[in-house]
């Protein structure tokens, strides 16, 4: 057994450097691949072995997984598409996942096939994966398992520099102190004070990244919703932008519908799309966030 | 206080599943605590127990036990976390929000209080994205940790969120515990009480305890302690514990009577501590007799 001083640990443990993508599961991914192209995010490469489509945007991947068995242990994708994994740019992917499963994670089963990269990975909320991805400066994880889509610019640029801004989690009621500990332990993941806000969804707890470059929103079910169906998940990707108005009149114009009404009407500080499919949301954000 | 606060256990009761859940009901418990066992060894299996729990209308107040899982090292650990992984699953799966986690009677457990706290740290984060709270609770024969002073200071050095104590009268009495120890206990951290009593004064050999604990429980106010039970719970009254109260009486001969006989005793058990304590949140009765009368 090796000694162990407690010494604090340092304030971003895995090296964790932003999101590397963020991935949908559907059995139906050309109605989803339609709403995200309406989103600005274009199609650029498939899978060697499975139905699974990769999107970009700008700094953004967003991979559209279709395939039966698409997240391992889990179950069949539905029609209603479902945000199903962060994948998280760290120092060392695989001491990421050790130190990880050390602290009392969940290991994801692998799933990778022959001369496919092995992504390590762990249980988040609900169904939801967490992976870890070193590899996204010389060389790209999509270069090895994706074929690029003949004829298409591979880094389609952003519309209005939209970018990564964060992704909303729900939660049971009273369990917001049982993730921040989890994401605290775990990520390096801080608090962000009460009354400091971002967006035009004023509720909830936000958590910032060790690396400053992204955030989680945790959401409790709002007083008086016992009616509601509510179980933990993740449930929409927040995307920020320096100039919301200028973003929310880009996206318009290509067909995304805003809501316009109650407290969540578009503003300078941000903008929520309609339920698309039954279930997919974006959320704008007024951001300067460099990724 | 009353009925509500309290439940049975499913240790006490003899017979089939159905028929232990049927005899709490019938006695007036909305609650019932249950054991891994009640599960695995159900003819049909963990999902018709399971059904069979749902089916009967009372809420879970927890499971139980996860043993000798803190202070480990090397394989031993690596079984252990197994063993916890799997307990997670099934409290996950029945339902219940709380495992119920006793300190290490191990000869091979390590008994620093940062290594127990990390341990336990880890067994908290593993329950986080099931839904689960884990009361850690002092077992009088526990290597390192006996009392639940201990406890409390390995749940504290812990430091998370779903991570509590759970106390257990019979411990408390059997290490003669000071009582004036609980006022530096945040009642917003415990997470269960167990109460039962025993007929003995003084337990003070650990076969004793051992054999005690697991054979001849009494409710309270069946046994020698029970003025010191009846303050127990007046004194987490009054410290603003408002969670349950969870009757563990292991004892031979209720589980050789028929069920219904036990869950009566259980049903006296929660009137003898009522009586004993305030009675905060009873409703006003409005139809007292005298009441009548004088009018």
């Amino acid at each position: 057994m090796t000694n162990r001083e407690s010494n604090p640990e340092p304030t971003n443990p895995l090296g964790i450097d932003g999101i590397e993508f963020i991935e949908y599961a559907t059995s139906q991914p050309q109605a989803l691949g339609s709403v995200l192209q309406s989103m600005g995010f274009v199609p650029v490469a498939r899978h060697r072995s499975r139905e699974v489509m990769l999107y970009r945007q700008g700094p953004m991947n967003l991979i559209v997984n279709a395939h039966p068995d698409a997240l391992p242990g889990m179950r069949a994708p539905t029609a209603t598409p479902e945000l199903k994994a962060i994948a998280l740019r760290v120092r060392d992917a695989g001491f990421a996942w050790r130190r990880s499963l050390d602290l009392g994670a969940w290991e994801m089963p692998t799933r990778a096939s022959a001369m496919e990269l092995n992504i390590p990975g762990i249980h988040g909320a609900g169904d939801s994966l967490f992976y870890f991805v070193d590899r996204y400066e010389d060389f790209s994880i999509y270069d090895v398992d994706f074929v690029p889509l003949p004829g298409t610019a591979q880094r389609p640029p952003a519309i209005a520099g939209m970018h990564y801004f964060g992704v909303v989690q729900a939660i049971l009621e009273e369990r917001t102190h049982d993730w921040l500990d989890f994401y605290g332990s775990l990520f390096g993941f801080s608090v962000l004070p009460q009354g400091k806000k971002y967006g035009v969804l004023p509720k909830g707890t936000l958590l910032e990244s060790p690396c400053h470059k992204f955030y989680l929103q945790l959401i409790e079910p709002p007083p008086g919703a016992e009616d509601i169906q509510w179980d933990e998940a993740l449930v929409r990707v927040g995307l920020g932008a320096p100039d919301v108005k200028a973003a929310t009149k880009a996206l318009a114009e290509r067909g995304v519908v805003f809501i316009d009404r109650g407290s969540v009407q578009p503003s300078e500080k941000g903008a929520l799309t309609q339920v698309y499919l039954g279930g997919v949301t974006f959320e704008l954000v007024k951001s300067q966030l460099q990724p | 206080m009353n009925l509500e606060n309290f439940g049975m256990d499913t240790i006490t009761l003899a017979g089939p599943l159905e028929a232990r859940l049927r005899a709490a009901r019938a006695a007036g418990f909305t609650q019932i605590m249950l054991s891994a066992r009640d599960l695995v060894e159900h003819p049909g299996g963990e999902a018709a127990a399971v059904a069979a729990v749902r089916e009967s209308g009372l809420r879970v107040t927890g499971f139980q036990v996860l043993r000798d899982f803190e202070g480990l090292s090397g394989h031993l650990h690596a079984y252990k976390l197994d063993i916890a992984k799997a307990m997670l699953g099934l409290c996950h799966d029945l339902g219940s929000k709380l495992l119920l986690a006793c300190s290490s009677s191990s000869a091979h457990a390590g008994g620093d209080p940062a290594l127990l706290a990390r341990d336990l740290s880890k067994l908290a984060t593993l329950a986080v994205p099931l839904g689960v709270r884990v009361a850690y609770e002092a077992l009088s024969w526990g290597k390192h940790v006996n009392e639940f002073t201990q406890a409390w200071d390995v749940v504290m050095r812990a430091d998370r969120a779903n991570l509590g104590l759970a106390l257990d009268s019979f411990h408390m009495l059997a290490t003669k515990t000071a009582l004036d120890e609980l006022d530096l206990v945040d009642p917003e951290k415990i997470f269960l009480v167990q109460l039962a009593d025993f007929m003995w004064q003084e337990l003070p050999s650990r076969e004793e305890r051992i054999n005690t604990a697991r054979h001849f429980r009494v409710f309270p106010g069946e046994g020698v302690h029970g003025e010191e039970v009846a303050e127990l719970v007046r004194r987490l009254d009054r410290m603003g514990y408002r969670g349950d109260y969870s009757f563990e009486v292991f004892n031979d001969d209720y589980t050789q009577l028929p069920a219904p006989i036990a869950a009566g005793r259980a049903r006296q058990a929660v009137k003898w501590l009522t009586d004993r304590v305030s009675r905060r949140s009873l409703p006003v009765r409005k139809d007292r007799p005298w009441a009548q009368r004088s009018g």
